[in-house]
């Protein structure tokens, strides 16, 4: 079943083209890494899927519904995670996901979540005073509190320790275990070896190549995807 | 219900630990009003009434125009500044909840402040309200759905806080002088008259101090009809026109 199918899909920011006819689909339970550069597109390309811009041509269709209007009952099942979270100032943590959960139909246990990421001891403080990981787990929390049968994660554990880190990947992979869609930008790549299904990656807006980590790997000359992301991106292998 | 009660109450804790809407929507209007009673008080005018019986329709009214006019628009253009609003875009939630639950808290927020006005002028002057409490109750919400509508498509149409200010000021200055709220209507020269009859606050005091002073007063049908218009316009266009980003 195909959770999310983009066409053809293309972005100018005046005359500089910054999506290029890209297309790709996701199927439910399959996560989906969208790789390149910084400035490659990858959160453009989100954003634009989720109706936050406007294509200039193609069309993504999310649950079959044309994403060129927003349709406020589509993020009922549809979580994001946007790459820069912004709060409200002096909200505490509490508030805040009592505040979200309350935008959903579902009942949140929010509790329950705070404890599942480690932030049950930070719910009476401010927001602002939580550590940048801190910051990004609860961005996470609250991108999948509602438990959305698609989720985006632009640049999920930017600024997480190892350890967070792999608590969030087990988080992950229990959703996929459970049949839940996943969209992430990354740059690293042993999160997305362990994370993701398939794999797209994004060259000044172009698709270079798109297929499983492995199929990626085996088109290069090399035998690990950090070489061959370099590779492909026409940089250096260093070591 | 419960589930817009819950933001609508997180929203209000965050608004009042904010000075500023407390300062401007219930600390000001309640300085004016103490200000102009000790200047006034109860000293007779040429209409036959007391001057703070001239003057509370419209004291009353500082709080709504700060509020409507600073509160609204000043609170959802820095949502959408820090990109809390895009954060919002990407949940189920509607312009209009947002728009309402601000709209809600101001609201209350005015209500507070002229009660507050009215409890302190009575105790401290022995004010009275001679016209229709009712009628002033009504006139008061309409005049808040006025002055709320367009505080919310102000919030609505500017895309930056630097926009919002240039439209609360240009809108906030005019109405708070020239309607009649901190300086009496009667005192304006005829042309200048003519230009503040344009503003809605104008006629929400017109309104109010009509009701205030008197069970039926003469001439209030234009300023209903007038306010309750721009009410409904400008809150459409509010929702019609939210920007997110």
């Amino acid at each position: 079943m195909i959770m999310t199918k983009v066409n053809e899909i293309t972005k100018k920011y005046g005359n500089k083209t910054v999506l290029d006819h890209v297309s790709f689909s996701v199927k439910k339970g399959e996560c989906l890494g969208i790789l390149g550069h910084n400035g490659a597109g990858k959160t453009t390309l989100i954003e634009t899927m989720l109706g936050l811009k406007k294509a200039d041509e193609g069309q993504v269709i999310i649950f079959d519904h044309n994403m060129a209007k927003r349709k406020q009952q589509l993020f009922e099942k549809v979580g994001v995670q946007l790459q820069h979270s912004a709060y409200q100032a002096k909200i505490k943590v509490h508030e805040l996901c009592q505040e979200r959960a309350v935008l959903y139909q579902t009942d949140i246990d929010e509790d329950r979540l705070l404890t599942d990421f480690g932030l049950l001891d930070k719910k009476n403080q401010m927001v602002e005073s939580l550590s940048g990981g801190e910051k990004q787990k609860l961005s996470i929390l609250l991108a999948i509190m509602h438990e959305p049968e698609l989720i985006f994660l632009d640049e999920l554990t930017t600024g997480l320790d190892v350890v967070a880190r792999r608590e969030i990947w087990k988080y992950l992979l229990q959703l996929k275990k459970n049949n839940k869609s996943l969209i992430l930008t990354s740059h690293y790549m042993d999160e997305v070896e362990t994370l993701c299904d398939r794999i797209l990656l994004l060259k000044d807006g172009k698709e270079l190549i798109s297929g499983t980590v492995q199929e990626v790997i085996e088109n290069s000359p090399y035998d690990n995807l950090e070489k061959a992301f370099l590779w492909y991106m026409g940089e250096e292998v260093l070591l | 219900m419960k589930k817009y009660l819950t933001y609508l109450k997180i929203e209000a804790i965050l608004a009042l630990r904010s000075i500023d809407l407390v300062f401007f929507g219930v600390i000001m209007p309640i300085g004016i009003a103490v200000l102009i009673a000790a200047i006034g008080g109860n000293k007779m005018t040429a209409e036959g009434y007391t001057y703070l019986q001239g003057t509370f329709g419209s004291l009353i009214t500082v709080g709504i125009c700060a509020t409507a006019l600073m509160g609204i628009p000043l609170c959802l253009s820095d949502y959408r500044d820090k990109k809390i609003l895009k954060h919002f875009f990407v949940t189920p939630v509607r312009p209009s909840m947002i728009l309402l639950v601000q709209a809600v808290i101001n609201a209350l927020i005015s209500i507070f402040s002229a009660s507050a006005i009215y409890i302190i002028l009575k105790l401290g002057w022995g004010y009275d309200i001679s016209g229709s409490v009712g009628m002033l109750i009504l006139s008061f919400m309409v005049t808040m759905f006025a002055l709320y509508g367009l505080g919310m498509l102000i919030a609505s149409v500017c895309r930056t806080t630097k926009s919002v200010n240039l439209a609360c000021t240009l809108f906030y200055f005019p109405m708070l002088f020239l309607s009649g709220a901190t300086v009496p209507f009667e005192m304006f020269p005829k042309w200048l008259q003519s230009i503040a009859n344009v503003l809605p606050l104008t006629q929400g005091i017109k309104l109010i101090k009509g009701y205030s002073l008197s069970p039926n007063p003469k001439n209030i049908v234009m300023p209903f009809i007038i306010l309750l218009s721009i009410a409904l316009i400008s809150i459409i266009l509010s929702i019609k026109t939210f920007k997110w980003e």
